[in-house]
């Protein structure tokens, strides 16, 4: 019995069949495996390990205290209030832990009273047109103050260090944000940061973030948190 | 219009010319080939990272590094996984909101994945010269972590990430019940890449 295939072989055809099946299973794979999404992208950093719990270094001279530029990123809207238990209310009937996502977010570099909303329905929307225009404002005005406090002639390594400090229960956006512009306004000074290069941290001006202020993680101590970040100059 | 000579011979004698459909299929064949990116099982698509402006695409990999992705979710959304869980490259997430002492299992969990990875990478002297608690340099692991942290993730929990990655804290409480010690030895982590995105992107 001869099928059709060895007819079309005896015309002088070649049988296509055997082709096209392997071409649909190609196409099928790609068409379900592939995705359209644009790449993502990273931001490099090096974390110090020479300011932890390890035994420090013996000094050699005597050693100023550190000056920091603080990056401070608090809840919009709340005033200044007297005591971390008031914080504490307010939290606790503001926001539930771990759920509800704080709208709005005031940033002020140190103790300038002078600070920019940060809407998170603005910074969380995808296609907004607007959004480009929020991040450059952000960096816009993280970058003047830095510049402001910029000391002239000292290499980047021995500029003052800049530490995100931003309240634990806002959205972890906002840090980003500010550290990328922090960060941006280092590279236009020459400041690059490689994370496979341990060196590039031995030349860079310290940018970072600062760790937990509340140690033991309990929601109970938010208020205290608030308290702090409102009195950080 | 008269039809081609070709066409109408395979018509003819009962056969359909296939050229066409081939033409076309290998043409839809190549567009996805050339345009779609096969999806990475490392990266969950619940997560929407933050946008910044000077991200960039991270950059291939020196010789004898590896890079481990740290995904951390973010959505408040019923049905989504919750909020600040954490899920190791395509692993199961850990749901560990980081709320009390007793809700730090996630935390624990990603400590020991990474004393495996530790242990099993190449390491240098570093840089600083800091000391190890147990003496001599602190030994660094060329490892790259990528903390893909989604937007609305609370910033505490990558506080607490940061943290755990240098291993300055020890999540799993002592028999004291203290959990803030570091630990010993000390296997820090120090090469980190936050995953962003440009705000015009998708």
């Amino acid at each position: 019995m001869s099928s059709d295939s060895d007819h079309a072989i005896e015309k002088g055809r070649i049988d296509l069949v055997p082709m096209i099946d392997c071409i649909m299973l190609l196409l099928l794979f790609f068409m379900l495996t592939t995705k359209f999404t644009s790449e993502e992208k990273s931001i490099s950093s090096i974390l110090p390990t020479n300011k932890g719990n390890s035994p420090p270094a013996k000094p050699t001279q005597v050693v100023e205290p550190p000056q920091t530029i603080q990056v401070v990123i608090t809840p919009a809207g709340l005033p200044m209030m007297h005591t971390e238990r008031e914080y504490q209310i307010w939290y606790d009937h503001n926001v539930a832990v771990g759920q509800g996502i704080i709208p709005t977010a005031e940033l002020r570099m140190g103790g300038n009273p002078t600070t920019i909303t940060l809407e998170n329905r603005t910074l969380s929307q995808r296609d907004n047109p607007n959004l480009e225009g929020e991040v450059e404002n952000i960096h816009a005005f993280i970058h003047a103050a830095l510049k402001r406090y910029e000391i002239p002639g000292k290499p980047r390594k021995e500029q003052s260090e800049i530490v995100v400090s931003c309240f634990s229960a806002l959205s972890w956006r906002y840090a980003l944000i500010a550290y990328d512009a922090a960060r941006s306004y280092e590279a236009k000074q020459g400041g690059l940061i490689d994370a496979m290069d341990p060196n590039s941290l031995t030349n860079a001006r310290a940018v970072s973030f600062a760790p937990p202020r509340v140690r033991n993680e309990s929601v109970k101590e938010m208020g205290a948190e608030l308290f702090e970040l409102h009195r950080l100059k | 219009m008269r039809r081609p000579r070709h066409l109408l011979a395979s018509t003819d004698d009962g056969h359909l010319d296939l050229v066409p459909l081939i033409d076309c299929v290998f043409l839809i064949l190549l567009f996805f080939m050339l345009v779609g990116r096969i999806s990475v099982e490392q990266r969950h698509e619940q997560i929407t990272v933050p946008p910044t402006r000077s991200g960039q695409v991270p950059p291939p990999l020196g010789a004898n590094w590896i890079r481990v992705v740290v995904n951390v979710f973010g959505s408040t959304a019923a049905g989504n996984i919750p909020r600040n869980a954490i899920a190791w490259n395509s692993d199961q997430p850990w749901i560990s909101s980081g709320q009390n002492e007793q809700d730090f299992v996630g935390y624990q969990k990603l400590r020991d994945k990474l004393d495996l990875v530790y242990d099993r990478s190449r390491t240098f002297d570093d840089p600083n010269g800091a000391k190890a608690p147990g003496g001599g340099v602190l030994q660094l692991p060329s490892v790259i972590v990528e903390v893909r942290a989604d937007a609305d993730t609370e910033y505490r929990v990558v506080q607490d990430i940061q943290m755990l990655l240098v291993d300055s804290v020890n999540p799993r409480p002592d028999q004291s019940g203290a959990s803030m010690q570091p630990k010993v030895p000390q296997k820090p982590f120090v090469n980190l890449e936050f995953t962003t995105r440009k705000p015009g992107d998708r």
